[in-house]
């Protein structure tokens, strides 16, 4: 798609001088982007067992998606918690944490982008973002435990004999969601059961809405408290696989009492997409200091990798990371 | 010979430790300390103590062999400690535990023929109420209120009692001067000890954090003699180490205790990422290194006034000692950001720590608090969590430079 297209500010000042990619590696899912000057392109597969392969996969989507060639490619940025298993010998690569790489996709389509809510596979996580340049000023992460990820809505789908992507469908049916007051997957999975117990007694479509329901507000209860710790500016976004589930959305927005912005694009692709973003900058300055050559496609580009203002100078910034216990 | 040998055969066994050169030397005198302590045939008695407010002056005046306790329990030694314990205890008092179970226990613990605890947290007191099944145990108290008068004199009387116990213990007694000569030992090793640290403040230290709490272990298991020799030319060599190379971010470790074989936090911000632990204000860091003991007067006295002097421990009160003291060093060291880490369930570190988390922000620090245990399944979070930190430290530096470069 084309970049003017979905985000208000044009020139973009994110666009990359040629084309760059940001791979997002995530437990469950794979998501990568590649930014051409004027263009988003985002392709999405399942994690595999090798990381690399999985890698190599999205690269070849990408390329086949864009018409572009391998070397083409002006710099690759990994995310996730696969991107330390990344390599390539012919392309320049960098690791950063999702952690920034989702505040920096949040806020390049959104500059107004304050707090950020992202739940992924394995974990959830409170971003609170710097609006001025998109760099991370506190977060808070969830602790090992999987309660309120996408792993335990997998887990509550096929408990309920759904599909992942109509759990959360299924929870705004809800009449009265069921009062499932575990914080943990396995408990709350005990809890589940017992409650889908008396449902099949009774043959009840509606049991399973209001237990489905009952999940997704055990869960956000949990992002809550992330949350909380924080604090919610507006705009406040979702990020990460989780934010596509219609139920989860709903239930946060009614527990915080805030609503979430939306996106141009699907926020699976937040993480990749900040990566392609950081992949841009480290190309722009590899061309400044002269270390890579640019690519053909860079003479379209008008757009550098430039943030949107300065940082500000003064007294010395409050800042706090604060991890749930 | 023959146990030297097997005591290097064992030591082959274990991974090498990823410290610096230097201090390889000094890893291998503790091993085979720590060898002799379990092995040696002799009539000398062993104790052992958890907290660093116990004065291991007077148990080395005995001519004992002595040991702090302070092993991070592997999951099977912290599974046999909850046997004994709710799961809410922290993993390293259910390691104190586990350590001494007759079968899965460790051999250095089962070592010892008897243990003093002052009384600390709750945990610990319980912890050495169930140990006392396996070996003969003392509990001394210790009070909180470190600034009365009163609490100085009870300290005191404690510290006697300590002594009488110790003496019975090695069958000798320890008179007044024996304990000032100690004491003047025991304060060069301190002296040692914090000089070394200092070295840390340079840009780029020659010490890593984790060799740091590398000489601090030879400092709980070693005899102050051999300490002082092998830590003086130690110092000689890594004060001429020239201060040039990359700057690493600079960090300090605060909070709860960071046991012996608890490195999986400090090796992924040194050894994964690259940034450097400067300082650290837990009781197995620096915080122990920060005082001295008074040499002259009553020794007893001295004793009492110079533990309850040290760094103070969040159990102590006031609470804002401990809490301007994190300020201070974080300052003095001049670090980039924080790491505040407690073990899970810890009653003490994880209640107090908004209050040392907000003292730091208000000094312009960034924080980063982590729950740790022992256990290893959390490690690719810790690396996010950790990587992001720097990642942010990272940027700040950037804009730290950025602001001067604008002021001229």
């Amino acid at each position: 798609m084309k970049i003017n297209d979905i985000v208000e500010r044009a020139p973009w000042p994110f666009a990359p001088p040629g084309p760059v990619v940001g791979f997002d590696i995530g437990s469950r899912g794979s998501k990568g982007v590649l930014l051409t000057p004027d263009e988003l392109h985002t392709t999405f597969v399942p994690t595999g067992l090798y990381m690399q392969e999985t890698a190599d996969d999205l690269l070849a989507r990408l390329l086949k998606q864009t018409g572009l060639r391998r070397r083409d490619i002006g710099f690759i940025v990994g995310t996730g918690y696969g991107r330390i298993s990344l390599k390539y010998k012919d392309i320049p690569y960098q690791v950063v944490t999702e952690i920034t790489c989702h505040a920096m996709g949040a806020h390049a389509l959104n500059p107004r982008t304050r707090t950020i809510i992202d739940i992924g596979g394995q974990d959830s996580k409170a971003i609170k973002v710097d609006p001025a340049t998109g760099k991370v000023v506190e977060f808070v992460m969830n602790d090992k435990c999987a309660a309120g990820t996408g792993r335990f809505l997998e887990k509550a789908a096929v408990l309920l004999g759904l599909e992942l992507d109509e759990l959360g469908g299924v929870a705004l049916e809800a009449t009265e969601p069921a009062p499932i007051s575990s914080q943990c997957v396995v408990f709350a999975e005990s809890e589940m059961v017992s409650l889908r117990a008396r449902g099949e007694r009774s043959g009840d479509q509606a049991t399973r809405a209001n237990i489905a329901a009952g999940i997704h507000f055990a869960s956000a209860r949990r992002v809550k408290t992330l949350l909380g710790r924080v604090g919610i500016e507006p705009d406040l976004v979702f990020t990460g696989g989780v934010a596509n589930n219609v139920g989860m959305w709903h239930a946060l927005e009614e527990l915080i009492g805030a609503t979430f912005t939306r996106s141009p694009i699907d926020m699976i692709y937040a993480g990749a997409l900040g990566a392609a973003v950081h992949a841009g900058k480290f190309h722009a300055a590899a061309l400044q200091a002269g270390t890579a050559k640019p690519k053909a496609v860079a003479a379209v580009g008008s757009g550098r990798g430039k943030p949107a203002s300065r940082p500000r100078a003064g007294a010395p910034r409050r800042a706090a990371f604060v991890q749930v216990g | 010979m023959a146990k030297t040998q097997t005591a290097r055969a064992r030591a082959a066994k274990r991974p090498a430790p990823s410290l610096s050169a230097p201090l390889l030397p000094i890893h291998a005198l503790i091993e085979a300390e720590q060898q002799a302590f379990i092995e040696a045939q002799d009539d000398v008695k062993r104790a052992g103590y958890f907290c660093a407010y116990t004065p291991p002056e007077l148990l080395n005046a005995a001519g004992l062999r002595h040991a702090r306790l302070f092993k991070a329990g592997s999951p099977e030694i912290v599974a046999q400690g909850e046997r004994f314990t709710q799961s809410v205890f922290c993993d390293f008092s259910k390691s104190c535990i586990g350590g001494f179970d007759q079968n899965a226990g460790d051999p250095f613990y089962r070592a010892v023929d008897k243990v003093y605890n002052f009384h600390t947290c709750a945990s610990m007191k319980r912890a050495s109420e169930v140990i006392e099944q396996f070996v003969p145990t003392t509990l001394l108290n210790l009070p909180r209120n470190r600034g009365d008068a009163a609490s100085r004199a009870f300290f005191r009387e404690e510290i006697v009692h300590f002594r009488d116990d110790v003496a019975a213990l090695a069958g000798r007694a320890i008179t007044e001067d024996d304990l000032r000569e100690q004491i003047r030992l025991f304060n060069k090793a301190r002296r040692l000890l914090k000089k070394f640290s200092e070295l840390r403040k340079r840009p780029f230290s020659p010490l890593s954090g984790k060799d740091f709490l590398e000489l601090v272990r030879g400092y709980y298991y070693l005899p102050p003699q051999t300490l002082l020799s092998a830590y003086e030319k130690l110092y000689r060599k890594l004060s001429r180490v020239p201060d040039d190379g990359e700057r690493p971010v600079r960090l300090m470790v605060s909070g709860s205790i960071m046991a012996d074989g608890d490195r999986r936090l400090v090796e992924l911000i040194e050894d994964e990422i690259g940034a450097r632990v400067v300082v650290e204000d837990h009781c197995t860091g620096l915080k122990p290194f920060t005082h001295t003991v008074r040499e002259t007067g009553d020794p007893f006295q001295a004793l009492a006034d110079g533990y309850l002097d040290q760094a103070p421990c969040a159990r102590m009160k006031p609470l804002d000692d401990s809490v301007n003291l994190t300020g201070e060093l974080a300052q003095e060291y001049d670090v980039e950001g924080v790491v505040y880490v407690y073990l899970k369930f810890c009653a003490c570190y994880g209640v107090t720590k908004l209050e040392f988390i907000s003292h730091l922000q208000q000094l312009g620090i960034p924080v980063l608090e982590i729950s740790s245990d022992y256990s290893s399944s959390d490690h690719g979070q810790l690396k996010t969590r950790v990587e992001a930190f720097i990642e942010v430290l990272t940027e700040r530096r950037g804009e730290r430079v950025g602001d001067t470069v604008a002021a001229d």
